[in-house]
């Protein structure tokens, strides 16, 4: 059984702000969207005051598709934070997208043996309802298996 | 090169009893480090005139009190009432570093003739880090619902990636978690001083946070470590052989906070620390005969070895192998034991250790004939300072 129990995890709840408002109401409608600069196009993650390319304040947020690559990689066995002690060994994900290189995204492998995560590896967005406020992005790998009793509901963005 | 090279230098260092958890408040250890310091100068306590920490407690989620948890400049203020202080400062930016760098900077300017430095370090009873509760602020919002609570998480993910780049096996570094060991067994203040470490028990450990097995992971402890910073003309009238600082850099770029994972990071973070070094001291690494590189986590080592210049990106986990890291070696390597295996008292130990075998005086462990000694002090990406000191001046 190499697939992390996630059924019984209590993530804690993000708490947005005037940064990251877009990127959680985008997320609710289940859509990504990044901080873009609208000087030079950058897209950047997390959100932040200034442009970190061009040092321009003019920023929105935009869609970005879903998919990207496996940029980095973690398996957590430490059983510290009771919270995730039920889904231990689980992978959490450092994901760049093709639409917006440099900027990384965290996640967990969902749908997959952690062993699966593996720098390179294609991946998409799913999100998964926290609370009536919060969705979370999440990542599976792209053409993964989604037979899985916990396996999020696909809204890809 | 530099024109203030070897005009300061390090005298004495001090360090107190060193426990697994809190035991007794942390200024009291801070006090011990303190005065063993101005004791191993030779200098009354009246004769310090400069102050400087860096005052951070790194677990998490635990109350802040000074004295308790942390030991301010303050508190070392109100402890001491030293009759002739005329400068002090707690630095922010990069960690334990910065404040020797400031004071370096305050003996240069004639702010202060002998400054004291300290780094004490708390470990709470208990689970170290205590993770965001129910909701994640600021930064963590995007990490803490993922998973990613304690550093070791956010240290390994780096880490893989890494190691699948330039196709590396982590066992390699038992190498590293084995022989600083060895070093902490001559090193009589180290945590692990009389504990064995075989590359077995590496390779058999528990994983905490992949690819961290349990011995990657620096050992949390409470305790204090000082040191005595005065100009060389006046070290040289004190007891102890000087280390004299040929030169400094500090880290000069940074992320947004938040962003985690970025192999790149570290290795800019390193070299923007680690060229203003060599540029002021007129070395390079292949001049360097003893080092101490932070090692809060092992693969720091290997971040650190690659970016500031010792060897090539991707071959540091080679570069630590066949005997070139032992005392004897072509760069024996965080010779005290390193946070690994003598516990995490941030940079200072790093620090210290670099002088005292600058100035001959690491006792047994002893590197022979070192003339230029590296420290690379906390971890690159997040507040890494670089120093090297030199046995004479040039």
């Amino acid at each position: 059984m190499t697939m992390s129990d996630w059924s019984k995890v209590t993530r804690p709840i993000p708490v947005p702000n005037e940064w990251t408002k877009p990127f959680w109401e985008a997320a609710k409608q289940g859509v990504l969207a990044l901080q873009r600069c609208r000087a030079c196009g950058y897209f950047q993650h997390p959100p932040y005051a200034t442009c970190v390319n061009c040092i321009s304040t003019d920023l929105a947020f935009e869609p970005v598709r879903g998919t990207g690559t496996i940029y980095a990689y973690t398996i957590m066995y430490h059983t510290g934070d009771a919270r995730f002690a039920p889904a231990v060994p689980y992978a959490s994900i450092i994901v760049e997208l093709d639409d917006a290189p440099r900027a990384l995204l965290v996640g967990n492998l969902l749908d997959a043996p952690y062993t699966a995560a593996k720098v390179g590896r294609r991946v998409e967005v799913v999100f998964q309802q926290l609370t009536d406020d919060i969705t979370l992005p999440q990542f599976r790998l792209l053409g993964g298996d989604l037979d899985s009793s916990n396996a999020p509901q696909r809204r890809t963005g | 090169m530099w024109e203030h090279r070897c005009i300061v230098a390090v005298s004495g260092v001090g360090y107190s009893q060193v426990t697994r958890s809190a035991e007794v408040p942390l200024a009291a250890h801070a006090l011990q480090a303190v005065k063993a310091a101005v004791e191993d100068s030779g200098l009354a306590m009246s004769d310090i005139d400069g102050l400087a920490t860096y005052p951070e407690l790194p677990a998490s989620g635990h109350a802040i009190v000074d004295g308790i948890s942390i030991v301010s400049v303050n508190c070392m203020m109100a402890m001491l009432k030293l009759p002739n202080l005329s400068w002090h400062i707690q630095v922010e930016t990069v960690n334990i570093g910065g404040a020797v760098q400031q004071a370096i900077n305050a003996l240069l300017a004639g702010a202060c003739r002998y400054a004291v430095v300290w780094r004490a370090m708390h470990n709470p009873r208990g689970t170290y880090q205590n993770l965001p509760g129910t909701y994640a602020q600021g930064p963590s919002q995007f990490t803490a619902p993922y998973g990613f609570g304690g550093p070791a998480q956010g240290m390994a993910v780096a880490y893989t990636r890494y190691l699948e780049r330039h196709h590396q096996d982590r066992e390699k570094m038992a190498t590293l978690a084995v022989t600083q060991r060895r070093h902490a067994h001559k090193n009589p203040h180290a945590y692990f001083h009389n504990v064995p470490l075989t590359r077995e028990d590496y390779l058999n450990s528990r994983m905490i946070a992949y690819p961290f097995c349990l011995f990657d992971c620096d050992i949390p402890v409470q305790g204090a470590v000082a040191l005595v910073l005065t100009t060389a003309e006046r070290a040289r009238d004190l007891k102890p052989r000087p280390a004299y600082i040929a030169g400094y850099g500090q880290r000069l770029v940074f992320e947004v906070a938040g962003r985690i994972g970025s192999l790149s990071d570290y290795m800019q973070a390193g070299w923007s620390s680690a060229r203003l070094t060599w540029e002021r001291s007129g070395f390079t690494p292949k001049d360097v005969d003893v080092a101490q590189i932070y090692d809060g986590f092992s693969a720091s080592v290997l971040y650190g070895l690659e970016s500031y210049g010792f060897c090539k990106e991707g071959e540091a986990l080679d570069f630590i192998q066949g005997g070139r890291i032992e005392l004897d070696g072509e760069l024996p390597l965080n010779t005290f034991g390193g946070s690994l295996s003598a516990g995490r008292i941030h940079g200072l130990s790093h620090i210290i250790e670099g002088a005292l075998q600058a100035s001959g005086r690491a006792g047994e462990r002893q590197v022979k004939d070192v003339k230029v000694s590296f420290v690379g002090a906390s971890a690159p990406i997040v507040q890494g300072t670089t120093f090297i000191f030199v046995n004479e001046p040039y």
